[in-house]
């Protein structure tokens, strides 16, 4: 007989699988996703930005390492060179570095980078169990950390003559018209000469990413519709209401991190609900919160805030007595009324609010 | 990839074009005393009988019903030994060793179209029940319980979409015996009272629609016959699905199709409705592919019910060179049983054998991409399931209502992570009793 005899054995169906589906695949369209919004921030600010992404990603890698390493060694295991849980391999690692660094403020000190890029990666994702278990997202976990700790030391590259960011202008003075005296709404759009985060300037950019992911299949598109959408309605129904015009909801969408945060932070698979609605539901809770945070809350920006906020509360979405693979006549009954009732709440806390 | 997907790569290519093989006269064959829904038997015949075509030669006694068994061949009977069925376990089998005399029993004779034409509903499914027909789709079911029906029934399906990859057998048999297969819907539709009747196929089916479009204009003026073009996803071929595209009626999990109007054959099983109206014969013979990437010549083949699996390898020009891990799956690579060894026999309901090159995927942690949610067909979600099967957590999965689950494996095929979500919700229909 010219060949060995084959062994059969046993396993249980389906016996094929998606081709070309994986984590990998994944993740790294998550990473060249970013790749645009990375080039102009390198191109905006130089080694500033390089430094900072390096920084981050270095940072989340080596902790991930040497804990991996460390939880080995406590097992008793042998030392391997390669660990079998370490994500460098399937890109996630190098993708919360990016996210991570793309959110930071260019004067951001080295050490504080690092700091941010440390508790992100460890209390945001190798305590719960690594990747898949986390509960909240490790970029945006970290981003927070620091913004409570370091706040002060953190500060934007600061036109000598809007003296902060549009945010911020906004935060102290909400209602005001004036502020595009400073930010024109293309400058906005392209990310040129405005300051703020190195990668959250160009919305143009972020979105170029976004459509790319999906065309990819590589996130969830509903979860950033629904988030910039519901921020741009209560936007819309502010302006309405103080009969401030078109500029004031695009402003909203357009300065911040909205576009990035809802983009690269909020789909997150892991740390957002699994169902159609639950992830429609998820973006419009996430707007809302970034939208109070923003007009009626102490700092300027609540995207990041807001997306920790609600991290917390995906297994609620999930909850199996509620969540259904289809959106049922209920649910969209409920959502609406929510939504009429988020409508009223923001009405209410802007004439309040004066 | 977070999207609903539902398109699975069919590989039918393989055999599709084939002209079948007829492999009618093996050495000997083994027919299945026990099968998954009988579970005793008597054996009216003892080793060294002479017995012909079609004679009964015992009876599988199941849960509420009987089913006679017959011989597949004639020839001299052999010893009772124990062979892997379909289901994956070990059964007793008789063997059958050919004279090459192909006799037919004396029962099995032509009725005319006159006598056939005066059978009311009584007589076909007593006609049905004696010949043991089952749905030869692969359920197993008795057909002469589904045809014994007391509800009214506005249409009749026959179930052509085979959605599985790699099968060809139902679209071989339509090819080579449309006329077959339109007949045993006549007479299906004779004993259901029904005036409408509904020929579901895959739409990139194209050369079934030609056919059979074709024979019922030129044969069967008369019946009102559609040929229904539905979609080419999977699992388009589970019934409530066929329904659902057909005819839009949605039946609730748990409900019986017959109680809004519908009732549902495979194309297999209404050819073998015709044979047994119209020759007395029980199924003999029947369409069957053998196929898979560790075959060397996949082919379909016609056979005789209980035909050894190993001996249609070797016809196949047998396993590929170096082929290292093999699987040999009885039914389709989705929803098909995988046998540890290739001493298996053909029963009546298998449609096919599959061998393939055992890949083993290497599975990631679950990122919670959703692909599954949005692909189940049952509109469940198994990544939650499987997390509640994790954490043993009953009410959960009772919650989630596991139980609907059909298992086609979409959920594991379209995972991200490559993890067998399949396997955890089966764990957890099995906890849930």
């Amino acid at each position: 007989m010219e060949n060995t005899l084959p062994k059969i054995i046993r396993k249980t169906s389906p016996y094929l699988r998606r081709p070309k589906a994986n984590v990998t695949r994944m993740m790294r369209d998550v990473t060249i996703a970013l790749l645009p919004v990375t080039g102009f921030a390198i191109y905006k600010y130089g080694m500033t930005a390089l430094i900072i992404i390096a920084l981050s990603i270095l940072s989340m890698a080596v902790t991930e390492y040497l804990y991996y390493q460390l939880v080995d060694k406590l097992d008793g295991d042998k030392f391997k060179l390669k660990n079998k849980s370490y994500t460098l391999y399937n890109f996630s690692v190098i993708t919360s570095g990016l996210i991570y660094a793309l959110t930071l403020p260019d004067n951001t000190p080295w050490f504080v980078v690092i700091i941010g890029a440390m508790f992100g990666v460890f209390f945001g994702k190798l305590i719960f169990g690594g990747m898949g278990q986390n509960v909240f997202n490790p970029a945006a976990l970290g981003r927070v950390f620091i913004f409570v700790s370091f706040g002060t030391m953190m500060s934007y590259d600061i036109d000598a003559v809007a003296g902060s960011t549009a945010l911020t202008m906004l935060n102290n003075d909400v209602f005001n018209i004036a502020v595009l005296e400073n930010f024109s709404l293309m400058n906005l759009f392209t990310g040129i000469g405005i300051p703020g985060s190195i990668g959250e300037m160009s919305a143009i950019l972020i979105i170029l990413g976004g459509v790319y992911l999906a065309f990819r299949t590589s996130f969830e598109v509903r979860i950033p519709l629904a988030y910039v959408g519901t921020v741009a309605l209560l936007a819309t129904v502010v302006a309405l209401y103080k009969g401030l015009g078109v500029w004031y909801p695009i402003f909203h969408v357009l300065g911040g991190g909205l576009l990035f945060g809802a983009i690269f932070m909020a789909t997150d698979p892991i740390t957002s609900p699994i169902t159609k609605g639950g992830r429609i539901y998820f973006g419009f809770a996430l707007g809302v919160l970034t939208f109070f945070i923003r007009v009626f809350g102490a700092y300027p920006e609540g995207v990041v805030f807001s997306i920790l906020i609600m991290n917390m509360f995906v297994t609620t979405f999930d909850y199996h007595k509620w969540t259904n693979q289809q959106i049922t006549k209920k649910q969209k009954i409920i959502f609406l009324i929510v939504v009429l009732v988020t409508i009223l709440v923001t009405i209410v806390g802007v004439s309040y609010v004066g | 990839m977070i999207k609903k997907s539902r398109k699975v790569r069919d590989y039918k290519a393989l055999t599709k074009a084939l002209p079948t093989l007829r492999y009618l006269n093996p050495p000997s064959v083994f027919i299945h005393l026990q099968n998954g829904r009988c579970k005793t038997y008597d054996l009216t015949v003892k080793e060294g009988d002479h017995v012909d075509v079609g004679e009964q030669i015992g009876v599988r006694h199941g849960g509420f019903f009987e089913q006679p068994v017959h011989a597949t061949i004639s020839g001299t009977i052999g010893k009772i030994s124990k062979k892997f069925h379909r289901t994956g376990r070990k059964v007793d089998c008789v063997e059958i060793v050919n004279d090459h005399k192909d006799i037919l029993h004396n029962l099995i004779y032509d009725r005319t179209d006159e006598e056939i034409a005066a059978l009311t509903q009584e007589d076909m499914v007593e006609i049905v029940k004696e010949k043991s027909l089952v749905g030869l789709g692969g359920s197993g079911f008795p057909t002469y319980i589904k045809l014994a029906t007391k509800e009214k029934i506005n249409t009749v399906v026959i179930n052509a979409v085979e959605c599985e990859p790699y099968l060809s057998s139902d679209y071989r048999l339509i090819l080579e015996h449309p006329g077959r297969v339109v007949t045993g819907l006549k007479y299906i539709m004779q004993a259901l009272k029904c005036d409408n009747a509904i020929i579901a196929i895959k739409s990139e089916k194209d050369p079934l629609f030609q056919v059979l479009t074709q024979v019922l204009r030129v044969r069967f003026p008369e019946l009102n016959v559609k040929v229904a073009k539905l979609g080419n996803h999977y699992p388009q071929g589970w019934e409530i699905e066929v329904f659902r595209w057909a005819l839009g009626i949605e039946i609730p999990h748990g409900e019986l199709p017959m109680k809004y109007g519908v009732i549902g054959f495979n194309v297999s099983t209404a050819v073998g409705v015709f044979d047994a109206i119209k020759h007395n014969m029980p199924v003999i013979k029947r369409y069957f592919t053998m196929t898979g990437d560790a075959i060397k010549f996949p082919q379909n083949i016609r056979l005789r019910v209980g035909t050894s699996v190993k001996e249609l390898i070797a016809l196949c020009d047998g396993y590929i060179e170096n082929a290292g891990e093999l699987l040999v799956i009885m039914g389709g690579p989705m929803m098909g049983t995988s046998t540890v060894s290739d001493d298996v026999i053909v029963s009546k309901t298998t449609t096919s054998v599959i061998v393939l090159k055992n890949v083993d995927y290497k599975e990631e942690p679950c990122v919670r991409c959703g692909s599954c949610v949005y692909s189940c067909p049952a509109h469940l979600e198994p990544v939650q399931i499987m997390n509640a099967v994790k954490r043993n957590d009953k009410e959960v999965m009772k919650g989630l209502e596991a139980f609907k689950c059909i298992e086609c494996g979409l959920c594991a095929y379209v995972c991200t992570s490559k993890i067998h979500v399949t396997d955890y919700v089966r764990k957890a229909k099995i906890k849930l009793g």
